[in-house]
């Protein structure tokens, strides 16, 4: 990559007679995320990821780990496994709770899929199951934070941040991170990164009223009028520009408000899906009145932004968190998710860029074999899960990772990790290891010391890569 | 396995004999991986290799060997990870290319030698043309820098200290009489001003109207403490009282309830109402408190010293610990989930109590596990910054007066840290840059002061000629030439971006919309639907103030935790969870699109170019002069008028307005 030297961008600004016109658009942009590191490092297997966050925590035992033990004791008490310290609440009696529908085996590999997502279970050779998901705190938003940055509370990047600092921007009229339906600012924030990486927050429009991004529709009448609107502040900003040479957040401002401008014709774009086809809607899902529609349109625009160059684009499915009636609100998760999460393997697949673009489907922690219950009372039909970041399941789809593997075992009830173990810090080594990027060289140094997603820790899963 | 790593090997090493490079590769593994035994701290077997200039020569052979050596019991480092293939790769093409290194580096001094743990002498202010001591400093014999025009000094005089722009008036009788001195004096008695700097002090403390996390409930009568802060600034409270107030405002003898309001400052940080494991949650928040005192009154990284002894800095786990002991007798005020407050009087006031004057023991907790205690240890200050400890004060009958004893350290003008880190904050919000960079860290890892001796002098004249008046400090550094010089790319004044606050309070002044309501519980201005989306009860969790409340000062608005307002957040405010010692500046697009689209700016330019009809009728010619005068302080340049002109042929007054408040100048004064 070859970066124009830094006079000539301001030398055009103030020559070039209408001011921002005659700016080379690959020029702004470069302009505007200039830290993408090229970091020496391994054969790259994938270009981009997609991460679709369940957030809540999905229960596991009733998905992907189903536990004879349990089952054969639904409704007894059973021995905790809880160190002392731990204090949970409606949990108390230990009663096993069976899985909510058969899990079965699929494919030819055999993986273990429930019958509540009879669409993922047809891509099964196709998906990776880490069955020794492990992370360390039992709340949402901790445990999110740990998903996303590594750490619990201190405000560090998100994954995608890192992403997008290690490996630039492949589109540069959008930016290389999109977070759609993020769950809170930590999930996408840069923290001490510089601000070009972090995340754009977007949200599915689901109508003609809500907007992709905030602000993004124009404020003026017309496109016109803020043209001529836009030129003239630029017009007039360009003094300033000059008397104030190489001010990098002068330049930053003026670069910005373009990129702004294009953002509202790009993006819009994007995010239409009156164009899509019939058989594109119906794969994933979409339509009116169907519980999978808006998951669904979520899922094809993180293809359409992947496709066009995003480097980490992130769908949020929440909704997960059950802790009562896990028998009626599970299914219906499912029903809302499983299309959606499949149809975009499919179309990926079809389209040749599964092999490019690395899937990653997760929530913060999973949930306990036992069941649990605010009231007390209720009869163990209508109880749920407590949280249990102890061992959990996810599963990652293309970007050199085996299709059709199970890797990691529990224990017989569910709790424990027995082999396979894979930690948040495994997760995120592994993950920027397809990306072609060293876990332990993405630093960046800050208060005077050098951080890394993964801080002291991480290895790379091996014996899931392809 | 093996085959794959060594062909990866194979493939890498040509490109390290190709690049590898000093500053990126070698020191920061040298400081990460051997530093903390053979630095500046710890200088294991006589060896430092935390700057290329220490690193013998004659030593290269053996550090390789070392490094690559599979014998256990001679590998280095010792603990944790050998270094990887790659990594020992790098250092032999380091040393294979000669070793070099920047003749820039600077080698960090032993601790006792920091130059920020000395204690504070005034120097002889610099024989120097220039009167002020400032410039005297800056400028020994050189030039004094070219002033900025002065309509350009009066609205950056009056943006930096009371956050809102000069008004017409005002400007008039500046232009006519341009008396200097008056116009300082009169923005630091505005009550405007404590609305303005009370901001900064927010940022230090790391103030929220909620505690975070799950629930992200709102901290009952908390605004109290924003209000303290505000007042306390203009009257002007001597520092040192300030600090005593905010740590042990009610172990003082002459204690009030506003004292006991200070002491909220104790209480600011985030907070999980149902931790999972209540003893580390018990020590994460007094480690909050510890880390803050560290951060904002010594400038000290001192949390890193919680689970093992800090590895850059000459603190260990008994520094931190003693430290832990200090507050550790302090209780929430609480009923379950629920925060209460304490009534004094008959003022609900957001503080901690101490509910016996018997401290429970502190232990050293080893590793930082609440699980594992190891020694009791008493209330002390750090080993480094004192001959010998100060004497805390026994309890009297209510409280174990331990905050009063580290509360008088920290306020003595025999401390080395305390002065020199408030007049650099002070020094950083007038210039845009401190003379250290970084305001909350002045230990050895913190970037050294740019001129260390006009720090020393401000600090030592801070305390003993302006003893401690905040007020004091800004006139003299705003009566000096250096911050009145015009700005460009390396004058000592910066150009820097207004924060959120003093570009949202412009507008609304601007617009003549701004509410000047003082004090009290904070207001909700309205936030975009999709901010809310994500929200399980989004009906509930923001109900936007009605006007004119929602038009007030940006100081006043509720600053949740878990749902930050989105042009706040999106124009970089504060991280809200600890102590920012400044704000940052980041350019992305998003806040373009906030300045450009968004609701609010539209609103404000609505009711500007209602303003511009009402105040200057239907002629363009005095209604471009107005919005210039109005927004931007000075008059339009011909081409500027032309442009303007042009543009308005074409398009409606609102556009206009759009435009001005859009335009770069309006948020990086002159």
């Amino acid at each position: 990559m070859s970066f124009p030297p830094p006079f000539s961008r301001r030398r055009m600004l103030q020559t070039a007679a209408c001011g921002f016109g005659g700016l080379a658009l690959a020029d702004l942009v470069h302009a505007a995320s200039p830290t993408a590191t090229q970091l020496p490092g391994f054969m790259p297997r994938a270009k981009r990821v997609i991460f679709l966050f369940m957030a809540g925590g999905p229960s596991q035992m009733d998905l992907f780990d189903p536990k004879p033990f349990i089952r054969e004791r639904h409704g007894q008490k059973i021995d905790s496994p809880l160190p002392p310290q731990v204090i949970q609440v409606g949990t108390e009696k230990y009663l096993a709770l069976r899985e909510m529908a058969p899990v079965r085996p699929r494919g030819e590999s055999g993986m273990m899929i429930s019958d509540l997502m009879p669409h993922l279970a047809s891509v099964a050779d196709e998906i990776c199951l880490l069955r020794g998901m492990n992370a360390d705190n039992p709340q949402h938003a901790s445990a999110t934070n740990q998903f996303h940055t590594g750490v619990f509370t201190e405000v560090r990047p998100s994954m995608g941040a890192w992403i997008s600092y290690g490996l630039g921007t492949e589109n540069q009229n959008l930016p290389s991170f999109v977070s759609i339906h993020a769950p809170g600012v930590r999930t996408y924030g840069s923290g001490f990164l510089p601000a070009a990486h972090q995340g754009t927050p977007l949200t599915v429009p689901l109508n003609e009223q809500t907007l992709p991004i905030e602000n993004l529709r124009n404020a003026s009448p017309s496109e016109s009028i803020q043209r001529h609107r836009l030129n003239l502040t630029q017009r007039l900003n360009q003094s300033l520009a000059e008397s104030v040479r190489g001010d990098a957040n002068m330049e930053g401002m003026i670069q910005n408000m373009e990129l702004a401008f294009r953002m509202q014709t790009t993006t819009p774009r994007l995010v239409d899906l009156s164009n899509e086809t019939k058989n594109t809607l119906e794969l994933y899902g979409i339509g009116g009145g169907k519980p999978s529609d808006r998951h669904g349109r979520a899922c094809l625009l993180a293809r359409k932004l992947s496709e066009s160059g995003i480097r980490f684009v992130q769908v949020t499915m929440d909704g997960w968190d059950h802790h009562g009636d896990i028998r009626g609100n599970l299914p219906r998760l499912c029903a809302q998710t499983d299309q959606p999460v499949a149809a975009l393997l499919k179309d990926l697949k079809q389209r040749g860029l599964l092999e490019e673009t690395l899937v990653l489907w997760s929530g913060e922690f999973g949930r306990t074999p036992w069941s649990q219950d605010l009231s007390g009372t209720a009869p163990i039909d209508t109880h749920g899960r407590e949280h249990q970041p102890e061992s959990f399941c996810a599963w990652m789809a293309g970007g050199g990772i085996r299709g059709g593997m199970t890797w990691g075992e529990t224990d017989h009830m569910g709790y424990n990790v027995v082999s396979g173990k894979v930690h948040i810090h495994d997760l995120h080594a592994t993950m920027l290891h397809q990306l072609g990027v060293d876990h332990t060289r993405l630093t960046w140094n800050h208060l005077g010391r050098d951080f890394r997603l993964t801080d002291v820790h991480g290895s790379i899963v091996r014996e899931i890569l392809a | 396995m093996r085959i794959a790593v060594s062909v990866f090997v194979v493939a890498y090493l040509p490109s390290i004999a190709f690049g590898v490079d000093y500053e990126r590769d070698i020191k920061p593994l040298f400081r990460q991986r051997c530093a903390p035994c053979h630095g500046a701290v710890k200088q294991e077997g006589d060896l430092r290799l935390d700057a290329g200039a220490l690193i013998p020569k004659e030593l290269h052979a053996e550090l390789l060997q070392r490094i690559a050596s599979e014998d256990e019991s001679t590998r280095m480092p010792p603990e944790g990870a050998a270094l990887s293939e790659q990594q020992i790769a790098l250092v032999k093409a380091w040393i294979d290319a000669g070793a070099p290194f920047p003749a820039y580096e600077v080698v960090p001094r032993s601790p006792a030698e920091h130059w920020a743990f000395q204690p504070i002498e005034r120097p002889a202010v610099p024989k120097s043309p220039h009167e002020h001591p400032i410039d005297a400093f800056l400028f020994r014999d050189g030039a004094i820098p070219t002033p900025a025009s002065s309509q350009a000094l009066l609205r950056r005089v009056y943006l930096d200290l009371v956050g809102l722009p000069p008004s017409l008036d005002e400007q008039d009788r500046f232009a006519k009489h341009a008396d200097w001195q008056r116009v300082v004096d009169e923005l630091l008695a505005r009550p405007e001003y404590g609305e303005r700097w009370a901001r900064h002090w927010l940022d230090v403390v790391r103030y929220a109207d909620t505690n975070g996390y799950e629930r992200d409930a709102e901290k009952p009568f908390v605004w109290r403490y924003r209000d303290y802060v505000i007042e306390s600034l203009n009257d002007d409270k001597p520092y040192d009282r300030f600090v005593l107030e905010q740590i042990a405002g009610d172990e003082l003898p002459d204690a009030t309830v506003e004292t006991r309001i200070a002491t909220g400052f104790l209480r600011l940080g985030h907070w999980d109402d149902e931790p999972a494991d209540p003893p580390t949650d018990r020590y994460d928040q007094l480690d909050d408190i510890v880390n803050t005192i560290g951060g904002a009154f010594l400038g000290l990284t001192i949390g890193c010293a919680r689970c093992h002894d800090h590895k850059f800095e000459p603190l260990s786990t008994a520094d931190y610990y003693s430290l832990v002991a200090v507050f550790n007798p302090l209780e929430r005020p609480r009923n379950g989930r629920t925060e209460e407050p304490l009534t004094i009087g008959a003022t609900e006031v957001y503080a901690w109590r101490e509910p016996s004057a018997k401290a429970p023991p502190t232990h050293i907790l080893l590793r930082g596990s609440a699980t594992r205690p190891g020694d009791v240890v008493e209330p002390a200050v750090p080993v480094v910054l004192v001959d010998s400890q100060p004497s805390f004060p026994v309890p009297d009958d209510k409280t174990t007066r331990r905050r009063l004893g580290l509360a008088l350290w920290i306020a003595d003008e025999e401390n080395p840290l305390t002065a020199r880190v408030i007049v650099n904050r002070v020094w950083q919000q007038h210039f845009g840059e401190g003379l250290v960079r970084t305001a909350n860290d002045f230990g050895l890892m913190g970037s050294p002061p740019a001129h260390p001796e006009l720090l020393d002098w401000l600090a030592h004249w801070f305390m003993h000629d302006a003893d401690w008046s905040l007020k004091k400090l800004h006139r003299l550094i705003l009566t000096s030439d250096a911050w009145r010089a015009r700005k460009t790319a390396d004058s000592t004044i910066r150009y820097r971006r207004l924060e959120v606050e003093a570009i949202r309070d412009s507008m609304l002044a601007v617009s003549g919309t701004l509410n000047s309501k003082r004090f009290g519980p904070a207001f909700r201005p309205a936030i975009p639907l999709a901010a809310v989306e994500a929200n399980t009860d989004k009906a509930s969790v923001w109900k936007p103030s009605e006007e004119p409340e929602a038009s007030r000062r940006s100081v006043y608005a509720f600053i949740k935790r878990g749902l930050v307002i989105p042009m706040f957040e999106t124009l970089d405010l504060a991280d809200t969870v600890s102590s920012c010692p400044q704000r940052q500046v980041t350019t992305v697009a998003p806040q373009a699109l906030t300045l450009f689209n968004g609701e609010f700016t539209q609103k404000q330019a609505r009711a500007l170019a209602e303003r511009l009809l009402n105040e200057a009728g239907d002629d363009a010619n005095l209604q471009i002069e107005l919005v210039y005068r109005l927004a931007l302080c000075r008059e339009p340049t011909e081409p500027e008028r032309m442009q303007v002109r042009a543009f308005l042929t074409d398009e409606s007054l609102e556009e206009l307005c759009r435009v001005v408040l859009n335009l770069n100048e309006f948020v990086y004064p002159e």
